[in-house]
């Protein structure tokens, strides 16, 4: 019973309560499917030729565009719904008040997070039925749509959590809301430019030093292992990683990790991080871990 | 109950609170007067585990706020100046989302609602939407949410600015009544004979020192060495005030149209003394009264010069 209180989050309960008492909730519902549905049901119909007939090979393709532009519809809605959830409180006044109540900045962060997560986890298992029309047609195995989804989540974790924590730091929901998407931005290009200023670099050093054998670094494609479009490629063994364990001084534990771990692995720490910080910050005293004593002045 | 010490703030170069130093006993109802930006906010945020000092020690139940903010929290009840409220939420919604992160069992908030609802005179608007509420409904409505859970301090900081004259009577009622139960209640304002009404002792903060603490009789009381002589006259005012500045009694003096105004450093004897005197001379006195003070007297007597 104790347990159950412990886990029972009225800041959680409450932001379901408020999001879903607004009209923007099923616009937002309906724009996303429709936008999805509209996309994967024109993209059927050229790719069956008007419905006469289809390849499985192409509907694998159609499968990998219906996953990426999801993940797209993920990387752009999320900043915006988390980026103002602490901000958000600030500017409407009411933050002062939550921090003098008992709720402890733990469980304020993460009821703020979840509540936003778990919205934009309905719209995409909302979309699950057009994934289940594309999965009719064949091409993708069981383990690769359950793959699929498990990105999505971590990934819908991370931003989520850069989101409140970048909330968190800054004062004013617009700021915070253009920063959460430049930071998602920069990880979902960056992780790519980096490795390939990497890539280039040690080629480079190789021709200076007259060294003749192809680059044999891992860098490179660990930070391509991270980047969410080429980690979502690798789900169905498309994209520039593929195999970590085929570097012949690979060593280490990421080569012979499964690229889609390395991705979980690596955006699950940050999501803690991120969190973390967040709990920090928010609070405005951080009180002493010693026992509490009356009368010590 | 509240014990402050050398307690400073300081934003960059800007010093908010210059070593502020008060207890305030439990049941007792303090009035915390200033001016704008004068440290009111600022010491009551620290009470509040909201912000913490930049030196000096604050205590609340004997728990010193920065190393034990939970335990503080349990027994405060903060209202700040300015607050929002979810505007899709239900009043009694409102409250019961407070409670629960009070921890309080959903079974009792269902019993403690109404009654909050009904010490503030919002039992009619269980059912209606924050967002529907007028100023002063609203709060009412926070004063409310800062006793769900039955605090023993209340920190309410500026609970009257921007009210009608209607909420703020409704208000003062229900503050009375918080007195009634003894609660230690923390009220700032500059609306100072509100104060004066509700108080039992008075704190006047200028430019973040304390510049006068004590009850409010005694700083009535205290104000009243320099007494103010209102003399009314209904011909030779010019002699009358040449034959006042000599007296020694007699600190100032100014005209007010038919009017003589003295300041007066005495005592009642002297001030019987001094009429007598007038009405011997012969000076034509058609009223004598001593001008009664209000706070806005004191309070602008005390600030003055502070901080030029």
């Amino acid at each position: 019973m104790n347990v159950l209180r412990r886990l029972r989050n009225p800041v959680l309960f409450n932001e379901w309560k408020l999001r879903m008492r607004t009209n923007r909730a099923p616009w937002i519902i309906l724009f996303y499917l429709l936008v999805l549905g509209t996309m994967t049901l024109l993209a059927i119909f050229f790719m069956t030729n008007g419905g006469s007939y289809y390849k499985p090979g192409e509907t694998r393709e159609l499968f990998m565009m219906l996953s990426i532009f999801q993940l797209g519809m993920i990387g752009f809605l999320v900043p915006g719904l988390t980026a103002g959830v602490i901000s958000g409180e600030r500017e409407r006044q009411t933050l002062s008040i939550l921090l003098t109540t008992n709720i402890s900045a733990t469980r304020l962060i993460l009821g703020k997070w979840l509540a936003s997560l778990s919205f934009m986890m309905f719209l995409v298992f909302a979309t699950i039925p057009l994934y289940a029309i594309v999965f009719l047609y064949g091409g993708v195995s069981p383990l690769q749509l359950i793959k699929v989804f498990g990105f999505y989540v971590v990934t819908m974790l991370v931003v989520g959590s850069i989101g409140v924590l970048i909330s968190t730091l800054i004062k004013r929901t617009g700021i915070a809301t253009v920063v959460s998407y430049a930071v998602v931005f920069g990880v979902a290009i960056g992780t790519s430019v980096l490795a390939e200023i990497i890539r280039q670099f040690i080629r480079y050093q190789n021709r200076m030093n007259q060294v003749t054998s192809p680059p044999n670094s891992i860098w490179p494609d660990l930070l391509h292992s991270i980047n969410p479009v080429f980690a979502m490629l690798n789900i169905f063994e498309e994209g520039p990683v593929q195999d970590l364990s085929s570097f012949t001084n690979a060593q280490s534990f990421w080569a012979n990790v499964d690229p889609f771990w390395n991705y979980c692995l690596f955006y699950g720490g940050l999501t803690v991080v991120c969190l973390l910080l967040a709990i920090y910050f928010i609070q405005p005293v951080r009180g002493r871990k010693r026992k509490a004593s009356a009368g010590e002045q | 109950m509240i014990q402050i010490r050398n307690l400073q703030k300081s934003y960059g170069k800007m010093q908010a609170l210059k070593g502020l130093t008060m207890d305030i006993e439990k049941g007792t109802v303090f009035g915390f007067v200033g001016p704008n930006g004068a440290g009111k906010s600022t010491t009551m945020s620290i009470l509040a585990t909201l912000l913490a000092p930049t030196s000096g020690k604050a205590y609340v139940g004997g728990y010193e706020v920065t190393s034990h903010p939970k335990e503080v929290r349990k027994l405060i009840g903060y209202m700040p100046d300015f607050f929002g409220v979810y505007d899709n939420l239900t009043a009694e919604e409102y409250l019961d989302f407070y409670g629960a992160n009070y921890d309080i069992p959903a079974a009792e908030r269902k019993q403690i609602i109404p009654q909050l609802l009904d010490l503030v005179n919002l039992s009619h608007k269980r059912d209606a939407y924050v967002d529907s509420l007028s100023r002063g409904m609203k709060q009412r409505l926070g004063l409310a949410r800062s006793l769900v859970h039955n605090p023993e301090v209340l920190i309410l900081d500026e609970p009257a600015s921007g009210l009608d004259p209607r909420a703020r009577i409704e208000l003062r009622e229900i503050l009375k009544e918080l007195r009634d139960m003894g609660k230690t209640i923390i009220i700032s304002s500059h609306i100072l004979p509100e104060l004066a009404e509700m108080c039992d002792v008075i704190g006047v903060i200028e430019e973040g020192n304390l510049v006068a603490f004590g009850r409010v009789d005694e700083i009535y009381a205290k104000m009243q060495e320099q007494r103010v002589l209102r003399i009314r006259l209904t011909g030779q005012l010019e002699e009358a005030m040449t034959r006042l500045r000599e007296m020694p009694v007699i600190t100032s003096v100014t005209r007010e149209g038919s009017w003589v105004v003295a300041g007066f450093a005495g005592n009642d004897e002297q001030q019987v003394e001094l009429l007598r005197e007038l009405t011997t001379a012969g000076y034509p006195v058609a009223a004598f009264n001593e001008a009664v003070g209000d706070l806005e007297d004191i309070f602008l007597e005390i600030t003055k010069g502070v901080g030029s």
